[in-house]
């Protein structure tokens, strides 16, 4: 009984954190047809956010707008220098943003230092679920996420704003031809998909090794999932999400660790071969 | 002054310098290179060796240098893998001309610099090591295996009456040595291994091992993972609950690293090492007084790593000095038996390992508390490698 509870928690954490570490990514991709690689730096810096807020003797809770507004700063920088000019060319995104994932990774590398950090966790201790202990800080963890994914997803079904974003992606041409601003809304776009990867770092920075080369598994991951669950919609990222980071888990559980990446690897293979779209194809 | 003058007084000058040249090479700094990480996993073990090194360099130059010449400490990043590890070593060997080289590193790059160096300059291995290697002029101050677990492993298992050991470490060969050895000893105990596994050092997400632990009812899990690997599965392991159900023993659990766990993560905690902060025999309490002293209550704290190289530059000195010479011959003629006194007491060089005291500590929050002392626990040099 209380390895199963301990076991669905653990999906569940596989999962969600997942979930939260690809939003970022499917929010540009899918809105803006932007792969952006320098997506993984972007969750380097919000952990490192965490790192320096609690070396400075901060409350942690304070790294959360702050690693927001830095990945956010730094989505805004790349979008007007360089970004903008390169929409509707896929593969020049591809290059440019892989380009400023080394400057950001060297950059880390020159504030920070090449030394693992660890973050501690602001709620320490286990909390006992059925007899199972369980790290409290998850819980929490698993609880802002699944509660923020419902306003997001509720903000972009019912919101003006959502309309005109929806509009966008459906259209480019005819939305700015009935006045909604494209150039605008991309940058925020951007930006809001840069602070989420922030934010996705700083919520997980105390769970996970920092150091200047995490981006690039992190990068990964969100691949595989974008690869399974399709590109381009919150939906896609949850059915993304739950297919690999279920998976992984339960894999890893029966065949180890090595096991379990294997198995991710051969489920995003036969996906790209099968199944290019993913499960939730946008078109 | 005319020419033949001149001639003569060049000439003369020039074989007065000529003659001159060994006590200037007597004069000349001694260069130590000390490889230490100061990047990836075993990063945060870095600031403390380096503060304890200056410390050594310090004292030595205050009572005189080593052979008459003083001392100057160059660094090499030992952080990386073994290869970037190996031509730090070479930098400081062929381009700055260090006599003896100094290592704080993992044993994966010891085996590489050992093999670039082929016994052609004098090299001081300080850490923590697998022990039953061996290398033409390579010394071993460390602490072995056997050294940490052939008293250690019986008296905990006596006293929490362990049965079921879980084994884990990241994936080289210091953990598997280490392993190895742990396992004549808990067969010694009556004890049975229940698990073993090895990780790469980029892994932190330890939920399938701690799945595992639970399973197979481990009372004891010997933790062979460095620095952060070990920062993050101690503190998975305690906020999971297994605390309660496993004691856990750690061969490279330091200061640094107890640290990061946090107090609210590390109960029933052991570690096992020649050297903690914490001891208070009278060379080690003034070891740390002057330390404190020098670099601020808020230095990098001390720790058996750190304590190494200090004791590793205090080696060489010994080592130089009853050769005579740097020359790596005439060390290694001179090495064996050679005693020295450093912060863990007087250590003995034999065949190249270290005899030392080892002191097993339980963490109490977020510091050490000392249980136990062992006496002059002899390294065992059963050299494997020849």
């Amino acid at each position: 009984m209380q390895e199963a509870i301990v076991f669905s928690l653990n999906v569940s954490y596989g999962i969600i954190s997942l979930a939260l570490l690809v939003l970022g990514l499917a929010i540009i991709f899918g809105l803006l047809g932007v792969l952006n690689m320098a997506h993984g730096e972007l969750v380097a810096i919000g952990a490192y956010t965490a790192w320096a807020v609690q070396s400075a003797g901060l409350p942690l809770l304070l790294a959360l707008p702050v690693a927001a507004i830095a990945a956010g700063a730094i989505g805004w920088l790349m979008e007007i220098s360089i970004i903008r000019h390169l929409y509707r060319r896929p593969f020049d995104t591809l290059l440019a943003t892989w380009g400023i994932s080394i400057l950001l990774r060297e950059a880390i590398k020159i504030c920070f230092g090449l030394e693992y950090k660890s973050v501690i966790e602001p709620v320490g201790g286990s909390i006992t679920i059925l007899g199972a202990d369980y790290p409290t800080y998850r819980i929490w963890l698993m609880v802002a996420v699944v509660l923020g994914f419902v306003g997001l997803f509720l903000w972009y079904r019912r919101s003006h704003a959502g309309t005109r974003v929806r509009a966008m992606v459906a259209n480019p041409m005819l939305a700015s031809a009935v006045g909604i601003e494209t150039a605008k809304l991309a940058r925020r776009a951007f930006v809001l998909g840069a602070a989420s990867a922030g934010l996705a770092g700083c919520l997980m920075a105390p769970l996970i090794r920092i150091d200047p080369y995490m981006g690039v598994d992190y990068l990964l991951s969100s691949f595989f999932v974008l690869v399974v669950g399709g590109l381009g919609s919150l939906q896609g990222v949850f059915i993304g999400s739950g297919v690999i980071g279920g998976a992984e888990t339960a894999a890893s559980t029966i065949l180890g660790g090595t096991g379990g990446y294997v198995t991710v690897l051969v489920i995003s293979i036969l996906f790209l071969w099968l199944k290019p779209g993913g499960l939730y194809a946008r078109r | 002054m005319d020419r033949r003058n001149f001639l003569k007084t060049t000439i003369g000058a020039l074989a007065a310098s000529q003659i001159a040249s060994p006590t200037w090479a007597q004069g000349k700094p001694l260069k130590l290179g000390f490889l230490i990480p100061k990047s990836g996993p075993a990063g945060i073990f870095g600031p403390s060796s380096e503060t304890t090194t200056t410390m050594a360099i310090e004292e030595i130059n205050a009572s005189g240098g080593i052979l008459g010449r003083q001392v100057e400490a160059l660094y090499g990043d030992a952080g990386g893998a073994p290869s970037d590890t190996v031509q730090a070593a070479q930098r400081l060997w062929r381009r700055d001309g260090v006599e003896a080289l100094i290592g704080q590193h993992d044993s994966a790059s010891r085996e590489a610099v050992a093999a670039m160096l082929r016994g052609q300059l004098t090299y001081v291995y300080t850490p923590v090591n697998e022990g039953g290697y061996c290398h033409t002029n390579t010394y071993s101050l460390g602490e072995t295996p056997d050294q940490q677990l052939a008293p250690v492993i019986p008296y905990l298992a006596k006293e929490h009456g362990l049965k079921k050991w879980y084994l884990i470490g990241n994936d080289y060969v210091w953990p598997r040595g280490t392993n190895a050895a742990a396992k004549t000893y808990i067969a010694e105990t009556g004890g049975e291994i229940v698990g073993e596994e090895y990780h790469p050092f980029t892994v932190d997400n330890f939920d399938t091992s701690l799945t595992r632990i639970r399973e197979s009812g481990a009372d004891a899990v010997l933790i062979t993972l460095v620095g952060g690997a070990s920062v993050t599965f101690n503190r998975a392991f305690a906020s999971f609950g297994l605390d309660k159900q496993a004691i856990r023993l750690g061969t490279l659990i330091e200061e640094n690293t107890l640290a990061g766990i946090g107090e609210a993560n590390s109960n029933r905690m052991y570690s096992t090492a020649g050297y903690f902060d914490a001891l208070d025999t009278p060379a080690a309490l003034a070891f740390r007084k002057t330390y404190y002293d020098r670099f601020g209550a808020d230095a990098p704290v001390l720790n058996t790593l750190g304590e190494g190289c200090y004791e590793g530059a205090m080696a060489l000195r010994a080592m130089f000095e009853a050769a005579g010479s740097t020359e790596t011959d005439a060390v290694a003629a001179a090495a064996n038996g050679v005693s020295y006194t450093g912060p863990r007491g007087t250590t003995t060089l034999s065949e190249g390992f270290a005899a030392s005291d080892i002191y097993l500590a339980t963490a109490k929050g977020a510091v050490f508390e000392i249980v136990q002392r062992f006496e002059k626990v002899a390294p065992g040099n059963a050299c494997t490698n020849g």
